[in-house]
This record gives structure tokens, sequence and C-alpha cells, in this order.
């Protein structure tokens, strides 16, 4: 690790760490616009000069291009480099449209702060200003090419990072253009992140479009609740309106880089219908009257049926807290465990995956230094998109990656697919030996030499996981192999480890079907949209004497619970999130819960008297609502404390802080040796497979407006050769009769997909949205409309 | 000693009083008279129009930074066109402390201070002014200055229109 002293400073950096690294650990001003640490250096706005005195070059240098020496001698004070940095400076603003109090990026704008930082103030240029016509890159990105000043950042950020391809650099000299080759939506997943990386206000938020300014947002540093990647993200809100998220910065993670999914979709915190009333049977109430009407009907029930009767319900979407203290509450009343997750088959892949050793759980960073990537049933843009953007930085990197999944898999990156079936992976795994390509793996497996295996729980299910694991551990004998689960919800881990002890064959929709149930606390979920038979489980609710739903998405269940308390969203509370790598993060509140004040004023001015509620009587978080059913007075911190004594696998918790990189849980115990029989249809038989669609399939982004524009049609893909055995034609009417119900729905071609499988993306707001994903294929007949008819 | 102390302590209020009565008059009988307010006076604030008539807020949200007892308030927004502009717009005039760091953060000249300081008020919510009391139908003490004609971002021209800009590049162009 190199020492070298810049203006009398003298500073250690990492090994291959840049001169300008070393200034900036300095906390010294050194302008730059094309460096940026997720990116690495080009060299090509030449801002950063400075003076090297000792050192194997010396003179005016490009702080960014210089590799930190041993005994290095810098200045940045030498009159020519601060010359040359004003003059940079200068050029680089003759073109400036001089439009700061209408750019969304003022007031954190890169290209401000190093302009004043390089000594420029006043044009003297008196030439004429270049000028291009923008671009409508759609609902997302908003572009002002006149602010552009050639660093080039965005391009590798959009293609060469993120592995974008219709965006590019064209044009020469003076007419040099960062865009699409015509107007068009961004086709990218990853599109917001040129927002963040441009160090100008060439592209914008749409979906924030002059809605605030940066120095008036609330912020606090959060995690993303969109999938179990808990990519770390910093969102930022104003008058009671959550109005944006940006990327935050975890290089064990997500390493400045988040999707789009949670970028634009995080408007479902403001929607106009989410519940922020309590209410019994329907009926508005104020908040301490419902909590104290529940308490009295729980514990009269209690006495009169006894606790089996009750049963608890938490979420992948609640803080380990809140979950922590369901399970308390459980223990109070004499109830059996809490579930962890309404759908059986999801909830039993957490477990799993919280039962493999912590040490032979991959993180993000590990994966983007892979050599060898094997993908099993997981399709990493619909269920973790950032996972993508990892495999990406490996296969830049050299590494290889194959995927074995029935879907017609994307992937923004080289790579090898073999289309087999949900059924014939888990056959395959269960008796690799048998199998021809697994075995070939295998061996490729045990010569490589930092191979990840990644597993989708949704496809896999526990069992699934559970023969992964055993798989590593057969090709893996000389070195680690490491295993990278893919679950549900951001907190499907944690679910997963509170949910270890429990009866893995319970299911909740027997028990409340089988009628000793009278029951049922649900904390932020919806077991009609969640478990895998909607229909039927609304059927089962029905029957129950009790329904109490906590939560803040306005859902069918929600409507219909006999007591209903809203709880505060992620933005607005603090808590913990364990995610599929068994990474504890923190979240902060970032905002208070309340009306926005674009509702209570209709868009105009909010009214003159702010409060039409009394006071207090806001949103709880789900935690102080579950505290005050437990009577339980400790703070976040205590209750934390708490939780060590009785998890001391997560005995880091307490350490915890927002925006910190997170702690890896320790080994919780031995890996869960019990398995669930699933019965695996044959090949052959048509089956139909629910997945999740890229957007809309998980609850947040089915509750946000902004990303309606990006939610597909409702369709059924089929492999050609399928279709053209039963006579079908791509884009032809169909319909699919399943045990949910029958659709009419066009028939898609996928050429890189299974065969003998239909495939329905889950969409809300369509027919499609009564599927769930997480369960295995259901059973199906297609017949064309006229067929039909 | 204090004797004369208390004598001269009791007759010189009478005498400076005396003197005075004889000076020329300063204050005059307001509100019958009004004194000539200083050109540069700080009174109540208006958001002015520009040459063209159109609002020349834009929303920017600098002299709600700059306005040390925090009284003013908007929302941004956009119009049709792509200008920006307020939605709502509130000053909250009796915290107002009428220092006039609002006009100077202001980009466009759009918050300008007038002599008007007649606000005083029985009902504390009428001090709290909204846009549409705020907004004339002038341009006040800058009658030329229009922020659109000065960033090149086509709102009040087409792009490339302004003063000292060059036509939209063609970005397809192979000319050298
Ligand atoms: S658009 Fe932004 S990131 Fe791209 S070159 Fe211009 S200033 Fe740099
Ligand atoms: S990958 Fe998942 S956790 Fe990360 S930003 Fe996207 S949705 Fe959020
Ligand atoms: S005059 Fe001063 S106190 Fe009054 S609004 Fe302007 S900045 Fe605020
Ligand atoms: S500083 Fe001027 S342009 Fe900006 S919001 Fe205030 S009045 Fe409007
Ligand atoms: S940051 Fe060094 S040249 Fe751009």
């Amino acid at each position: 690790m190199p020492t070298l002293t810049i203006d009398n400073q003298t500073v250690i950096v990492a090994e291959g760490g840049s001169v300008l690294d070393a200034a900036i650990a300095l906390g010294i001003v050194v302008p730059h616009y094309c460096y940026h640490p997720a990116l690495g250096a080009v060299g090509a706005c030449r801002q950063c000069a400075v003076t090297i005195l000792e050192g194997s070059q010396k003179g005016l240098k490009m702080a960014c291009l210089i590799p930190a020496e041993d005994d290095m001698q810098v200045s940045t004070c030498e009159e020519e480099a601060v010359a040359f940095r004003a003059q940079v400076g200068e050029w680089l603003m003759t073109n400036h449209p001089h439009d700061c109090p209408v750019c969304d990026e003022g007031g954190e704008c890169q290209l401000q702060e190093m302009t004043i930082g390089a000594g420029h103030g006043i044009r003297r240029y008196r030439g004429n200003k270049r000028t291009y016509l923008n671009q409508d890159l759609g609902p997302f990105v908003a572009q002002e090419m006149n602010r552009c000043i050639q660093c080039y950042r965005c391009v590798r950020t959009y293609k060469d990072y993120c592995g974008g391809e219709d965006f590019g650099v064209m044009g020469s000299q003076q007419r040099v253009f960062f865009g699409r080759f015509k107007d068009g939506p961004l086709e990218s997943d990853f599109s917001g992140n040129l927002i963040d990386f441009c160090p100008t206000g060439v592209f914008t938020d749409r979906t924030n479009r002059f809605r605030t300014r940066s120095w008036d947002l609330q912020q606090a540093p959060s995690i993303c609740p969109h999938c179990s990647l808990g990519c770390s993200i910093l969102p930022g809100g104003r008058y009671q309106e959550l109005q944006r998220v940006r990327a935050g910065g975890n290089r064990l993670t997500n390493d400045s880089f988040i999707c789009d999914r949670a970028r634009f979709g995080s408007d479902w915190n403001n929607h106009p219908k989410r519940p922020r009333e309590a209410r019994i049977s329907g009926e508005k109430v104020e908040f301490p009257y419902a909590l104290e009407l529940l308490e009295e009907r729980l514990e009269k029930l209690v006495e009169e049926y006894g606790g089996e009767t009750l049963r608890l319900l938490g979420s992948p979407r609640a803080s380990f807290e809140a979950n922590l203290l369901l399970k308390k509450l459980a223990e109070k009343y004499g109830a059996p465990a809490p579930y962890y997750d309404a759908h059986p088959r999801r909830a039993f892949a957490a477990r799993m995956a919280a039962s493999i050793p912590s040490g032979q759980l991959a993180s993000l960073k590990q994966l983007r230094e892979s050599d060898l990537i094997l993908l099993v049933g997981v399709d990493p843009l619909a269920e973790a998109p950032v996972l993508a953007l990892a495999l990406r930085q490996a296969a830049r990197a050299g590494a290889r990656i194959v995927a074995l999944d029935p879907r017609p898999l994307e992937l923004p990156c080289d790579f090898e697919h073999h289309p087999l079936t949900q059924e014939s992976l888990l056959r395959g795994l269960s008796a690799p030996e048998e199998n021809e390509l697994l075995e070939s793996l295998r061996q490729q497996l045990e010569t490589s030499q930092r191979p990840v295996l990644v597993g989708g729980g949704e496809l896999l299910g526990g069992e699934g996981l559970r023969l992964l694991l055993h798989f590593s551990e057969s090709c893996c004998g000389s070195h680690d192999c490491l295993i990278f689960p893919v679950l549900h919800g951001p907190n499907s881990f944690g679910g997963g480890i509170l949910g270890a002890t429990g009866d893995s064959n319970r299911n909740l929709i027997e028990d409340l079907e089988n009628g000793n149930v009278r029951a049922l606390i649900c904390v932020e979920t919806d077991p009609a949209i969640e478990h895998s038979e909607p229909g039927r489980m609304q059927l089962a609710l029905s029957r129950l004497e009790l329904l109490a739903v906590f939560d803040h998405l306005p859902t069918n269940t929600v409507a219909t619970a006999d007591i209903f308390l809203p709880t505060r969203t992620i933005y607005e509370c603090a808590g913990t999130f364990i995610n599929n790598e068994g990474r504890m993060q923190a979240f902060d509140p970032v905002l208070e819960p309340g009306i926005p004040i674009v509702v209570t004023g209709s868009g105009g001015h909010p009214p003159r008297q702010f409060e039409t509620t009394p006071p207090g009587s806001a949103p709880r978080s789900a935690v102080h609502l579950l505290q005050w059913l437990l009577k339980d007075r400790n703070d976040l911190f205590g209750l934390r404390r708490q939780i060590i004594k009785e998890l001391p696998c997560l005995r880091d918790l307490d350490r915890l802080a927002a925006g910190d990189n997170g702690r890896r849980i320790a080994d919780c115990g031995d890996t869960l040796e019990e398995s669930r029989t699933e019965i695996w249809a044959q090949e052959g038989e048509l089956q139909v497979l629910p997945i999740t669609a890229r957007y809309g399939s998980d609850l947040y982004s089915r509750w946000s407006q902004s990303l309606t524009s990006r939610f597909e049609e409702p369709s059924v893909w089929i492999h050609p050769v399928e279709a053209a055995e039963r006579g079908f034609v791509n884009g032809q009417k169909v319909v699919l009769r399943t045990v949910v119900g029958h659709f009419h729905l066009p028939l898609v071609f996928k050429a890189k997909m299974a065969r003998g499988r239909l495939i329905v993306p889950c969409l809300p707001g369509t027919p499609l949205e009564v599927f769930t994903p997480g369960g295995l294929s259901l059973p199906c007949k297609i017949y064309s409309e006229v067929d039909n008819a | 000693m204090s004797i004369w102390r208390d004598i001269k302590g009791t007759i010189e209020p009478f005498w400076i009083t005396l003197r005075n009565m004889f000076r020329p008059v300063v204050t005059v009988e307001y509100p019958e008279v009004r004194t000539e307010l200083a050109p540069r006076y700080r009174g109540r604030l208006i958001l002015t129009r520009d040459p063209d008539g159109q609002e020349r807020c834009v929303a920017c949200y600098l002299c709600s930074a700059a306005c040390p007892v925090d009284c003013i308030s908007m929302q941004a927004t956009e119009a049709e066109d792509g200008r920006r502009y307020a939605a709502w717009f509130r000053i909250n005039f009796s915290r107002c402390i009428f220092c006039g760091l609002c006009t100077e953060a202001c980009p466009t000249m759009a918050i300008q201070v007038t002599g008007f300081f007649e606000m005083a008020n029985r009902n504390p919510l009428e001090t709290v002014w909204e846009k549409e009391e705020l907004l004339v139908d002038h341009c006040g003490q800058e009658p030329d200055y229009n922020f659109y004609h000065h960033a090149g971002i086509g709102v009040a021209a087409a792009r490339g229109e302004n003063p000292g800009e060059d036509k939209p590049v063609d970005v397809k162009d192979l000319m050298p």
C-alpha cells in the first residue's frame, strides 16, 4: 500500500489507487468529472491536473491517471496546475446554457461545485454557444443536452457497466452527442443510473421533474424493499411525499447502482388510496381504540378457545424487528409459531437459504469477482435486477456464465442458456450424477477458482435449494463453492431465520380451512395476493372470526379486515432487513407519515390550517403496534440487544447503522436437513408456469404509478416448436384453462424458453394477477379461441 | 451635595424639552402626510413579470433558501411548453423581516421589494400572502431582463434561437 504526500499531508492508499484517490481520502478537493470510483478513470475531462514533484513521472499530470507510488510528493497548489484547472473549467463552461435555476441537478451538481472549485466564475468567452436538440427518452429520464461537458460518464455507465445497447455517443468535433440513435424510451432496466452518474444536469429524473431541490429534501439511508438483494438506497422526500430514490453506496452489495424498479417505483408510499386510518369492520375509528379493541378480543378469544386458535402471519416486507415481535406475541398468547411468508413454498425456500452456513453464502461483491457462475432457476432481471449487473461485471472480467432456467432469459452479458423445465431442473439436481449436463458443469466448477452457484428460491423452492447445496458440496471439495440464493422479499431471509425452529410442513391455508383457527393477525402482508391460490385463500379468510391486519398498502385484505391498523412504510420508520446473502442492514426513517401536501392542497396552495387530524393519530410502525400489544417499552436499540440475546447468530445487530455496509450474520446452526415432498410433473404434459414479471409482480411495484408504463401486455409464452406441433401461430388469441381460472390471451413465441411449458408473467391490474409466482407449474389446457367457441 | 444634583435633575429635562420645542420638526402627520421613501426602501415583496408578460418566477427555491427566517414556501411545476413556474408560492409576512436577501438570491429578478409597508393586521393569517396576491402586472425595477433569453434551453425562444447561440448541431453530419 503506497504512502505518499500531497500538499505536505501524508496518506496511505490501497494498492492500485491513484493520486486522485489519495487526495479524496485526504479531503483535498481536486476538481474532476470523468473519474468515478465505480467506473474508474479515463482521463477524458482533463480537469484533475496536479503537479507531481517527486515520483517516476514528474510535472503537470492528471491525478486520476497517475498511480500512487511510495514516497511520491504531490502538490495541488502549484501555480501552473491551478491555472490549468481554471482554464479547463472555463472551457467546459463555454457552451453551458446558464440555466441552473431551472435545472433539477442544481444544488447537488458536480459541475457547479467543481467549476467553482477550479476557480472559474465569470464567463469571458464571447463566441456563440453550441446547442443541441434533445431526445425523448421515455417516462423515466429527461435529457437536456445543452448542459453536457463531454465527460463520457453516461456511456461508460449505460453501455459499459450496465450493458445497455440502445445508447451511445455519436457525432464528431463540436457535435458529440450522448443519446439514442433516435427518440424512444431507454430499454435498459438500469437506465436511471444515468441520473446519478452524469455529473451535470443532462440526465434528470423525469418522475420527479421540477418538484424539489436537493437542499430541501429530507433524506436518510435506507434499503430497497423491492427484492431480496437489499441494495442500499438514498430516498428523499418533502412535504410528506416520497419524491425520489437514488442509489446509496455499499461496495459489498450494489456498489452505487440500483435498478429502475427501485428508483422509479417508490411512489406507492404516496398512493392516494393508501389506508392511513384505523378501521373496525370498515368504519374509521381512532387508532388507540382499535388497538385496545384488538387486545380485548384477542384476550377473550384465547381465554375461551385457547391460543391454538390464533395464527400470526409475518411477512418478508416487514422489518426483522416486527417479525420477531410477532413471534413473541405468539408466545404470549400461546399461539403456534408465526408464518413468515403466506406462500408456503417461498417460506420454505427462505428457511432453507437461512440454514446455509454463512461462510458459504456469496455476496454480490464476491459474485462480481467470480470466474464461473451457474444460475439455477433464476431470472435476474425479474427477481433481483442488480444481480444481472453483478453478472455483467463478472463477465467483463472474463467469467463464464451458465444459466439453467425454463424462461427465455435475457442478461446484459454473454451467457450460455440451457432451457430446462422446472421439473427437469429439480430432478437433475436430485440426481446430478445421472444428468450429463450437470455432471459436466460439476467438473467445470471443480476446476474453476471462485465459482458461485446462484439459486432462485422461487423456481427451485426450499427443496431445490437444498439439492443445490448438496450439489455444491459435491463439486467443490478442494475449495469453497459459494451459494447465492435469490429469495422473494427484502426480509425473506430474516423470516427464514425466525422460522427455522417451526414445523415446515404447516400450511396456513390448510389450518384455516380445517376450521380450527378463529383469529389471524397479518403484519404487512396480504395473504390473498401472496398465497399461491388467491381465491381459495380469500374463502378461507372469510371463515375467520377475527381478521386483524396491520399494513400500509391498499390491498383487498385490508378492506375486508375486522380490525385494521395502518402502519408506517419503510420510509417512515427505522428497522432492519436481512438480505438474501444474510446481511443485516438497517434503514432510517426519511419522512414523517402524513398526507402529502399535494393532496391536502389539491396541487395548489396548501390549506392554511394543516392539522386535520388530532395529534398522535398518524400511523405507527408495526414494531410500535406490536410492542404496545406486548407491553414492551424498549426502544429500537434495546429491542436489538434483546434479539441478540435470543439469537446469538445476529450478534452484530446492535452495531448496525443505516448507511453502513451492513453486517453478515454468523452461522445460525446446522444445515436444515428436513425436506419437503414435492410432486414434480412428468415431462411431456403441457403445464403452465407463472413467473415474476420484470415490473409489477412485487407488491410495491404493483402500487407504484410511475412504473405502470413499463408493465408488459398480458400474454402467454410458448416455444415455437411446441406451438407448431399444436398448430398455433405467433400472436394468435388463445384460451388458457387452469385451476385458477381461464384466460383469453395472445400467444407469444419465445424461442429461448423450455419446451413443454407455457409461461405467464404475473401482471397486476390484468386478469393474470391471480397467478402467484413461486409455486410449481400448474396443469393447463390451451385452445385457440375459435375452437373454444 | 446631593440636593444640588436632585435640583439639576428636576430642571434639566424641562430645559431639554423647552429647547427642542423650537427646533424644526422631523416626523410627519402619518397617515395624513406621507414621507418620501428612499428609492431602495425594502417593503413588501412582489413577484414581477418579464417584458413578454410571462411570470418571471421559475420556482427555483433560491429565495426560500436564502430567507433567514424561512418565510417563503412554494411548489415548482412544469407548464406545457417546458417553462418551470410556481404552482403555489406563499410568503408569510408576519415572519418576514424585510431584509431583501430573497431579492438578492433571485436569478430571474422575479421577487422584488417595493415601498409598500402598510401590512398591519389583526388577523395573522391575513399576513400570509399567496401567489395571486404577490404577482403583479409589470416588471418592477428591472424592465428589460428575461431569464429565458439567457438560459438557452428553448423555452421563450426555440432551441438555438437566443442571442449568442448557434443553431442546434446536426449530430449525424459528417462534415469536418
Ligand atoms: S451527458 Fe453527462 S455524463 Fe454524458 S458526457 Fe455529458 S456531462 Fe458527461
Ligand atoms: S436489485 Fe432488488 S434490491 Fe436492488 S435496487 Fe433492484 S429491486 Fe432493489
Ligand atoms: S425580505 Fe428577508 S425575511 Fe422577508 S422574505 Fe425576503 S429573505 Fe425572507
Ligand atoms: S428566487 Fe426568484 S425565481 Fe427563484 S423561486 Fe424565488 S422568486 Fe422565483
Ligand atoms: S477526472 Fe481526471 S481527467 Fe477527468
